[in-house]
């Protein structure tokens, strides 16, 4: 290497031991680096856990009450897939009239019954089949009798019921969506 | 001083280079080594494609179909970039299996190479969450469902399940913080440390060097640069001719339809998980956990502990075929449910139907989208193009009484007439020879208010003054009323007249009738868009029918669809019901 020209100078030889800090002193930095470093480390942790955790923000409690179809358009008896159309809320977009999800409505007398199309296994879609006297999944083979309660296959509760009133002929339901594969009804937003 | 003097001063990169040339591979150059060097190429062309895709993508519920259908259709070259991706990242799959499926079978985990082993399984474990993060990035149906089903079977998890789901989605359902989730973990976190541990685990395999097949092979020894590198090369590009062969022949990768969650998808895993899939089959309800989870746990786990149990001091694979016996079997138990599945599928006609639909539906979305997407997202596009919207509504609105075509309710079920072929002369002639057919008005509350034309009453006192219409002049008729039903005059035609004298005793014809108190329809216009529009806005308003035979409130009639749909939906029904007679 060649330095007459400007070059780096010669280094210090690496130290032996290093020997100028004294013991306390060294444990006093010691302190020091591990307090900075929670600092930091707790700077980045506390406001991304705060972050990432899931919200339900727009969800549980709000009054969800739409308009699906005229009573007069159902047959006795007979489970009727309608379609849930309203407002869609996805975290910082509002869509007007939107296809939010679909259910089976079944007239029985004066009164009306509503069940969720999602299949409370892993989100499929529930198919009326073709005799009209169940349910079932077309993804993993869940039946469901026509009132909704789990009879085959790997559903781990039945159909989720909605709440649902007529008002002046049109039939009114509480859209809800439920969390799925779990046995207990959970709501989510 | 040189340039290449200059640059080695301060970076060393010689020495560098030349201990890559100079490395030798014990033991001798061979094919099966190339496996790995080959995964490591493949993740470096993900790399790049997947930059590549990130500077068209765009990350949102709204936005990330609309953006891959647009680099698929419209960026020069997208489609190859993108099919490279995904092709190469199931090659990525493939060749990761292979590469630790070799070193098991060469018992190459053993002491000192437990370390090398565990992270080319935690690599394997990488490659495929990477693979399942990025396949619903493209917010299509398959991508859709599938991302819904796994974080469903998540969800289903004790303990963290339920936290874990609402992590990855962003919320309870999935939308646009689930893509930017998904986006972040795909391009980010799983990368980065796919990075971290292929560059430990290469480190440590040149460490350590391949595990000889024989005590023979110790005094054989080649360079890596050139007999290895070139075998590496070889296998890689042949790999990359297949990437590049299925790019070429699916047109980059598959896009379905943009993601529906309220449509019926028939939902199926990629093909590297149709094992999973089949084998949750025979495990219903609770016990579906011991499919999703205890299985492969114990599977993972197996092999996760394969060094600790092989102790023995050789390593020939007969010597150790009990130990190997389990891992061969997963293998083969993958291939037989993977088979199985398909074969299920392909047999099952629903499933097939279900699928061609959902092919159909994708097409359509395509060609829609070659025309710009709207804002709202692709779905809305999809779903308020005239040609979807119109079926959709009248699915929704008209098929629970009428039926028309393949849409509305199933025979016998139906309660209104039949509007397939309504406003052609068959279906006028038709209604003029039997009225009461129940795919005319026998279902209605007109049912015995027309007289055929040409059979005789029941009653035998009025079967004695029929006299059946004349072919010809029936024929004219018929003629004249699809004439009206395409929308023109018709003026002068012999058909007009015959009308005039012959139907309007209780049809109106230009509003006017012989009998003010006959509820039968106005003749003039019939089944013309016009005619079809006033009868959907209101049935009741007389345009159409007579006001008191039409009147919306009265029990079993036509509803008023005047303010329960736009203006734009009316008229688009209308122009439906009139274009499908056409067909």
């Amino acid at each position: 290497m060649q330095n007459d020209l400007g070059g780096e100078p010669p280094r210090a030889e690496r130290p032996e031991e290093p020997s100028r800090v004294d013991g306390s002193r060294r444990g006093a930095l010691k302190v020091l680096v591990a307090l900075g470093g929670a600092a930091y480390a707790g700077a980045i942790v506390v406001p991304a856990v705060t972050m990432l955790a899931p919200s339900s923000e727009g969800g549980a409690g709000a009054a969800r009450w739409m308009r699906v179809c005229r009573l007069a358009e159902l047959t006795e008896g007979e489970p009727r897939r309608v379609v849930v159309v309203g407002d869609e809320r996805d975290a910082y977009t509002v869509t007007k009239d939107q296809l939010l999800g679909s259910i089976w409505v079944t007239k029985k007398g004066e009164s009306v019954t509503a069940l969720s199309a999602v299949c409370p296994h892993l989100g499929c879609s529930i198919d009326l089949n073709g005799d009209k006297k169940s349910f079932s999944c077309p993804c993993h083979t869940s039946k469901f009798s026509l009132a909704g309660a789990a009879e085959a296959g790997p559903s781990p509760r039945g159909m989720d019921p909605l709440v649902v009133r007529v008002v002046d002929g049109h039939v009114e339901v509480d859209f809800k969506l439920f969390r799925q594969g779990i046995a207990e009804r959970k709501e989510v937003g | 001083m040189k340039l290449g003097d200059w640059l080695d001063e301060r970076t060393g990169y010689r020495a560098i280079s030349r201990k890559f040339v100079e490395a030798t591979v014990p033991g001798g150059a061979r094919f099966a080594y190339a496996w790995g060097a080959a995964l490591g190429i493949v993740l470096l062309l993900e790399a790049v494609t997947g930059v590549l895709l990130m500077t068209v993508y765009s990350p949102s519920a709204t936005t990330a179909w609309a953006s891959v259908a647009y680099l698929q259709q419209k960026v020069p070259g997208g489609w190859i970039v993108r099919g490279l991706h995904q092709f190469g990242a199931q090659a990525a799959i493939v060749l990761a299996v292979i590469h630790v499926g070799y070193a098991i079978a060469r018992g190459a985990y053993r002491k000192p190479r437990e370390l090398t082993y565990w992270l080319s399984l935690a690599m394997v474990g990488l490659v495929v969450v990477t693979a399942l993060t990025g396949n619903p990035l493209r917010w299509d149906q398959r991508g859709f469902w599938g991302l819904r089903v796994e974080t469903g079977i998540i969800g289903t998890v004790p303990v963290v399940g339920g936290v874990l789901q609402q992590l990855l989605l962003g919320g309870g359902t999935p939308g646009h913080m689930t893509l930017s989730r998904l986006y972040t973990l795909h391009t980010v976190v799983l990368p980065f440390l796919l990075g971290a541990i292929a560059a430990k685990h290469l480190w440590l395999s040149r460490k350590h060097g391949p595990a000889l097949a024989t005590p023979a092979d110790a005094v054989k020894s080649d360079r890596y640069f050139p007999t290895q590198a070139a075998r590496d090369v070889i296998v890689a590009v042949a790999v990359l001719g297949v990437i590049g062969a299925l790019t070429w022949m699916r047109h980059g990768a598959p896009l379905d339809a943009p993601a529906d969650p309220t449509s019926d998808y028939p939902a199926r895993p990629e093909w590297y998980f149709l094992a999973l899939y089949e084998m949750r089959k025979p495990f219903p309800g609770k016990l579906e956990l011991i499919a999703t989870v205890v299985i492969p746990g114990l599977v993972a786990g197996y092999l996760v502990l394969l060094p600790l149990l092989d102790k023995k001091a050789d390593r020939g694979v007969m010597k150790r075929l009990p130990l190997l016996a389990p891992v061969g079997l997963f293998g083969v138990a993958a291939g037989v449910l993977t088979f199985a599945s398909m074969r299920t599928d392909a047999a099952d006609a629903e499933f097939g139907k279900a699928v061609a639909k959902a092919e159909a539906q994708g097409t359509k979305a395509l060609a829609l989208a070659q025309e710009g997407v709207p804002p709202e997202g692709a779905l809305a596009m999809l779903r308020n193009h005239p040609e979807t919207r119109r079926v959709a509504l009248f699915e929704q609105h008209c098929a629970s009484c009428h039926r028309m075509g393949d849409l509305g309710p199933p025979k016998d079920k139906d309660t209104a007439p039949d509007l397939t072929g309504f406003g052609t002369k068959a279906w006028a002639k038709r209604v003029m020879e039997e009225p009461d057919h129940d795919a005319m008005f026998g279902k209605t509350a007109f049912k015995g208010e027309m007289p055929s034309m040409t059979k005789p009453p029941a009653d035998p006192e009025a079967a004695k003054a029929f006299t059946a219409m004349a072919p010809a002049d029936l024929d004219a008729i018929a003629d004249f009323l699809a004439v009206q039903a395409q929308g023109k005059k018709g003026e002068g035609l012999p058909g007009e007249k015959l009308v005039s004298q012959r139907c309007t005793s209780c049809h109106r014809f230009d509003g006017k009738t012989d009998d003010e108190d006959s509820l039968a329809p106005e003749l003039r216009g019939w089944a013309s868009v016009p005619w079809i529009l006033a009868q959907i806005d209101d049935p009741g308003s007389g345009a159409t029918y007579p006001k008191g035979a039409m009147d919306p409130k009265l029990e079993g009639h036509m509803p008023a669809f005047k303010d329960k749909l736009s203006e734009k939906d009316r008229a688009l029904l209308a122009k439906f019901v009139q274009e499908q007679a056409g067909k």
